[in-house]
């Protein structure tokens, strides 16, 4: 449908079609973002053996983010007397609009797109370089020697875990001879890439927790022990916006894992094929996000030595070695 | 066919462009000056996409606007450099011959773009045009792709002695 949309003549109508439609993802984000943070809380509970939010909305906390959300756009914004005034406040925007401009590429149903861009996957990786320079000027613009500091620490770490995260794909675009998401997800019809790629899966997975800035790769803004990094000196609606870009950026990546390697909105078996896509997308999808939550419960901080070692030494070895072997066998393949 | 959306488009990206360039040259801050041109970049891969080269628009925000910035910002922010650039002293000469060099430059350019005629436009190149990059890259301009990849290869290399002999230097000193 979208598709004809942008192919038409431009116009008031077509242009608030288009409108209301971006409108109504961002709801569907920003409910997700909602239960998406209490799942978090209410799954870390289970895995610690204690109960998360149970007060507000109910015995399962239903209303607990709404609260603090309220409680965020309710708080005082502070800028730092001597803050980089103009930086300052255009840094949590530059963060936070390429999370959502991501959205756009990734095919939720083979229907439900907003944009079919042939060149879709290289697109998000692009377009989620943007937020880095979000967070390392909202660091500077603080004019606060910690929140510099963790600005640097978050731009290294994802400008260096951008690496594996793109060299591990390769594997898939050789394997479907395209870089159009669609285009991958058919040519997961047979047998999803999770099991013709597991390296890949591995690589990429490890990557992208680190670029969602979770544990445990979240030395960029451990709230606890390394005062924040480069929002310490933000507060109320500018500090929720860098929040709801990491948010945003967890659904699109778990979107993204789902498209490139769990088939999309493919069913598991094809008998099972009169359940919607929809719903094939949203297990899928739900699953990866459990995982990652799962992740958060379970495993250590690391150091940040270890962090650049760990990308540098192990993942992109690892993943340049996939690309060989994966051309290797698609050309024994082609010789039968 | 004046105002196609296409055109408002192209209006649009090309005025944040040319905003971001002369900001880039106004703004006192480096910093600024850094944010302003990742403006620049941004509304250029705007145009690409305008041109249907998706493939140029991407590597453009991907190169450019992601990582180059980010190296910018970097080494200005590790070496904290005076931020504030000076304000050009000149007298009224420098005016004047800067306003001719403007004028003759303008001149100039719109002379050489007045008539200009890029010979009958191939309808095909904006299909699959990633694809196609690919094989052009691939078959007829191999060898300068490979040239290309060996002196990025001994940049690299360079790039590392260079950091090597700092680290010795340091040695010795302690």
């Amino acid at each position: 449908m979208m598709q004809d949309l942008l192919h038409s003549e431009p116009g008031l109508l077509n242009f608030g079609i288009v409108f209301a439609g971006a409108v109504l993802l961002l709801f569907v984000i920003l409910g997700f973002v909602t239960y998406g943070i209490l799942a978090e809380r209410k799954v870390l509970g289970f895995m610690q053996s204690r109960h998360g939010p149970n007060q507000v909305g109910g015995p399962w906390g239903l209303l607990q983010t709404v609260a603090d959300v309220l409680k965020l756009l309710l708080k005082e914004d502070t800028i730092p007397k001597l803050a980089d005034r103009p930086i300052y406040i255009i840094a949590p925007v530059i963060a936070f609009a390429p999370s959502f401009m991501v959205m756009a590429v990734v095919p939720l149903t083979d229907k439900l797109q907003f944009a079919d861009v042939g060149v879709g996957l290289l697109y998000y990786i692009a377009v989620t370089g943007l937020t880095t320079i979000g967070m390392l000027m909202g660091g500077w613009a603080s004019n606060n020697k910690f929140a510099l500091l963790g600005g640097m620490r978050a731009a290294a770490q994802m400008i260096s875990y951008e690496i594996p995260l793109v060299m591990s794909v390769v594997g898939i675009v050789l394997l479907t001879g395209s870089m159009n998401l669609n285009d991958i997800v058919a040519a997961q019809e047979n047998l999803w890439y999770i099991i013709m790629q597991p390296i890949a899966f591995i690589v990429f997975f490890i990557a992208a927790t680190a670029e969602l800035n979770r544990v445990p790769f979240d030395l960029a803004e451990a709230e606890n022990e390394l005062i924040a990094g480069f929002h310490v000196e933000y507060s109320g609606f500018r500090w929720a916006m860098f929040m709801l870009a990491e948010y945003v950026y967890m659904f699109a990546m778990a979107s993204l894992i789902t498209v490139l390697f769990l088939g999309g909105w493919l069913p598991l078996f094809s008998f099972l094929d009169f359940i919607p896509g929809a719903v094939w997308f949203a297990l899928k999808f739900s699953a990866v996000i459990w995982v990652l939550i799962w992740f958060r419960a379970t495993f250590p901080r690391m150091r940040p030595d270890q962090l650049m070692e760990m990308c540098w030494k192990v993942l992109l070895p690892i993943a340049i070695a996939n690309i060989f072997l994966t051309a290797i066998v698609k050309e024994i393949l082609n010789l039968f | 066919m004046i105002f196609s959306g296409e055109f408002i488009a192209f209006l649009a990206l090309a005025l944040v462009a040319i905003m971001g360039g002369v900001l880039l040259l106004n703004l006192t801050k480096v910093v600024h000056m850094v944010v302003a041109l990742l403006f620049t970049f941004v509304s250029i891969a705007g145009i690409f996409i305008l041109l249907s080269a998706e493939f140029v628009a991407v590597v453009q925000v991907l190169v450019y606007a992601g990582s180059i910035t980010i190296i910018m910002l970097f080494g200005i922010m590790l070496t904290k450099p005076d931020d504030e650039s000076e304000e050009q002293k000149g007298g009224k000469l420098r005016k004047i011959l800067t306003l001719l060099g403007i004028i003759g430059f303008a001149f100039a350019v719109y002379i050489g773009i007045a008539d200009l005629n890029f010979g009958s436009e191939q309808v095909a190149l904006h299909v699959d045009n990633t694809e196609q990059i690919g094989i052009a890259l691939y078959s007829k301009y191999i060898i300068p792709f490979e040239l290309t990849s060996v002196v990025l290869l001994v940049a690299l290399i360079g790039a590392i002695v260079i950091a090597k002999m700092d680290d010795e230097k340091e040695a010795e000193k302690e």
